[in-house]
């Protein structure tokens, strides 16, 4: 693979267009936190009782801060990246220069991940507002870093999709099929528990499972089962899945 | 002189279809070679190996001693693109575009201002700094292809059918530009389907026609070559043919019959002019040869698809 601090200059490319986009997306990515906190916090959380002793918001929040930053890094990569190889050629330009296919690349997922960072520190301000933060100054700044590492996860994994897509089309299968069922099958909104095993074996399988389980675990201070191999099993799924998306786009790109 | 871009039984196959079909060819430094040819018959690609964005099936070439590959940030370095198709960034303003490809070539800050000011001079668009492309017309757009292909003070400028789709004072702009590059030392490669911007800008071409170069040498040595110096043309149905060449018979013209039209290709128009005269048909022409007879003779008059 050819990396190098040429990514920056793909990732500067992008924060330069992104100034032109930046109220737009912000509403937007404020739009989605309320409605999640709001409907499922509030509204259903009063029903809910009391979550391991705490209000349902608490268990939320944790679980919506990853699907947040996994929903906004695979639309970037998907959507974002798309227009950028297909429509405006972007790519086309940016492999002519001295920046090589993977940098660029590599720079999008970048970019995919500071774009679900962006989500996620915004769903961050409002549950902050609405009273729910992490136990400790420093796991909010863990919760961040953490957030970053899945962007790059869920932004690599929709650049393989990206790298095959005949069309815009192709990826509400990825998303329908995908995204969606993996949020509601990896404890976001409630837990696994009372699953029945096959369903619990199933959602082992997920990555998002074990992201929402880190997360939790990182919010609220208290420890889970498994969570040294959830974080093992992502950094390896990471690294793997983002090689595949560098060789993948490269077979797009390169004719 | 020295030689620039060398290439050797160059192949490039798609799947099955042979797009560049084992072509030579040898350019030096500081002079203009261009690539003429018909849609379809390989120029683009044949450039996109040259500038090491396409990788090379088979036969060697070699830029600057250099062998041509994907990964070669050197020749990307030194190599200034104008593609043929208009791939500015159209989320960035004119000047962001220039800022954001400075960077890509590891240009420092404020030299990156002052060679944009520079080049936006030079490509005449200083008014437009701040504007969105698609605030431009498409020759400001070409225009800022060159610029921006400029950025990194390229040895090397490939130019892919630069003009294509512009009025004739765009065009003659480009013309200018594009030779003054050259005087300053600039290699050029250009592609274009235009024998006029071939004849004014271009030491060397070669006609390339599927895949491969049918011919090679310096404008005016091949209209000599293949064509002469005139062309006369005669618009007379086909079954006058015969009476015509009959009457035409002592001059040593070569004749072709294309369409509606009859041409004779001759050292001396004038004189079968007037021989042409005798027969008092309503429509002929008598006019010096071009670039453009050469290429239609050597790639068929027909449309190619
Ligand atoms: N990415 C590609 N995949 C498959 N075939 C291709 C690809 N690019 C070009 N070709 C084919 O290669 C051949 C040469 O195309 P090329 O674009 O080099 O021609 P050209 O001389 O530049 O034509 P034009 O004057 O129309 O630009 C054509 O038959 C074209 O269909
Ligand atoms: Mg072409």
């Amino acid at each position: 693979m050819s990396l190098s601090y040429r990514i920056a200059y793909v990732f500067l490319r992008n924060l330069y267009s992104y100034k032109r986009f930046i109220v737009p997306t912000f509403l937007v990515s404020l739009v989605e936190p309320l409605f999640y906190l709001i409907t499922f916090g509030v509204g259903m959380g009063a029903y809910m009782g009391a979550f391991g002793g705490k209000p349902y918001l608490h268990f939320l929040v944790p679980g919506v801060l990853a699907s947040a930053v996994m929903m906004s890094s695979s639309f970037e990569c998907l959507y974002g990246t798309y227009i950028k190889i297909v429509h405006e050629k972007v790519y086309d330009s940016l492999i002519a220069t001295p920046v090589s296919a993977d940098e660029a690349v590599a720079g999008d997922i970048a970019w995919g991940s500071f774009r679900g960072l962006v989500s996620g520190t915004l769903m961050m301000s409002v549950a902050l507002l609405m009273g729910v933060a992490p136990a400790s100054p420093v796991r909010l700044a863990l919760l961040l870093v953490f957030m970053v590492f899945i962007g790059v996860l869920f932004g690599s994994l929709a650049m393989i999709v990206t790298s095959v897509a005949p069309s815009f089309d192709f990826f509400s299968y990825y998303t329908e099929l995908v995204i969606t069922p993996m949020l509601f099958f990896s404890g976001v909104f409630f837990p696994l528990d009372n699953f029945p095993p096959w369903m619990k074996t199933l959602a082992e399988f997920l990555p998002l499972t074990h992201a929402v389980r880190i997360s939790r675990a990182v919010f609220t201070g208290e420890p889970a089962a498994g969570l040294g191999w959830s974080f093992a099993g992502l950094i390896v799924l990471t690294a793997v899945i983002f090689t595949i998306s560098i060789r993948m786009m490269r077979k797009r790109l390169i004719k | 002189m020295t030689t620039l871009v060398t290439a050797s039984g160059l192949t490039k196959k798609y799947g099955d279809l042979v797009a560049v079909d084992g072509i030579s060819f040898e350019i030096r430094e500081g002079e203009c070679f261009g690539f003429l040819g018909p849609n379809g018959a390989g120029k683009t690609t044949t450039v996109r190996m040259i500038h090491c964005v396409s990788p090379v099936t088979s036969g060697t070439l070699t830029v600057g001693g250099l062998p041509s590959g994907i990964g070669n940030r050197a020749l990307k370095m030194m190599t200034g693109v104008i593609p043929q198709e208009i791939n500015l960034d159209n989320d960035l303003t004119v000047h962001e575009n220039l800022v954001v490809f400075a960077r890509f070539f590891d240009i420092g800050r404020r030299e990156a201002r002052v060679r944009i000011a520079e080049l936006l001079r030079f490509v005449e668009l200083e008014a437009k700094v701040g504007s969105k492309i698609s605030e431009l017309s498409t020759g400001m757009k070409r225009r800022l292809l060159i610029a921006r292909a400029l950025v990194n003070r390229p040895r090397l400028i490939v130019a892919d059918e630069p003009t294509t789709g512009l009025d004739p004072q765009a065009r003659h702009l480009i013309w200018q530009r594009l030779r003054q590059l050259k005087t300053q030392g600039t290699t050029l490669v250009l592609t274009t389907q235009y024998m006029e911007e071939a004849q004014q800008l271009c030491d060397r071409i070669v006609v390339m026609y599927q895949g491969k170069i049918l011919k090679e040498g310096t404008p005016s040595k091949l209209v000599e070559e293949e064509i002469g110096r005139e062309v006369v043309e005669v618009r007379i149905p086909q079954e006058d043919d015969e009476r015509v060449l009959r009457h035409l018979a002592a001059f040593p013209c070569a004749h072709e019959r294309v369409g509606d039209t009859l041409y004779f290709y001759c050292r001396d128009g004038h004189g079968l002019m007037r021989r042409l005269l005798e027969l008092d048909l309503p429509n002929t022409l008598n006019r010096p040869a071009t670039l453009e007879d050469v290429f239609l003779k050597l790639t068929g008059r027909s449309l190619h698809e």
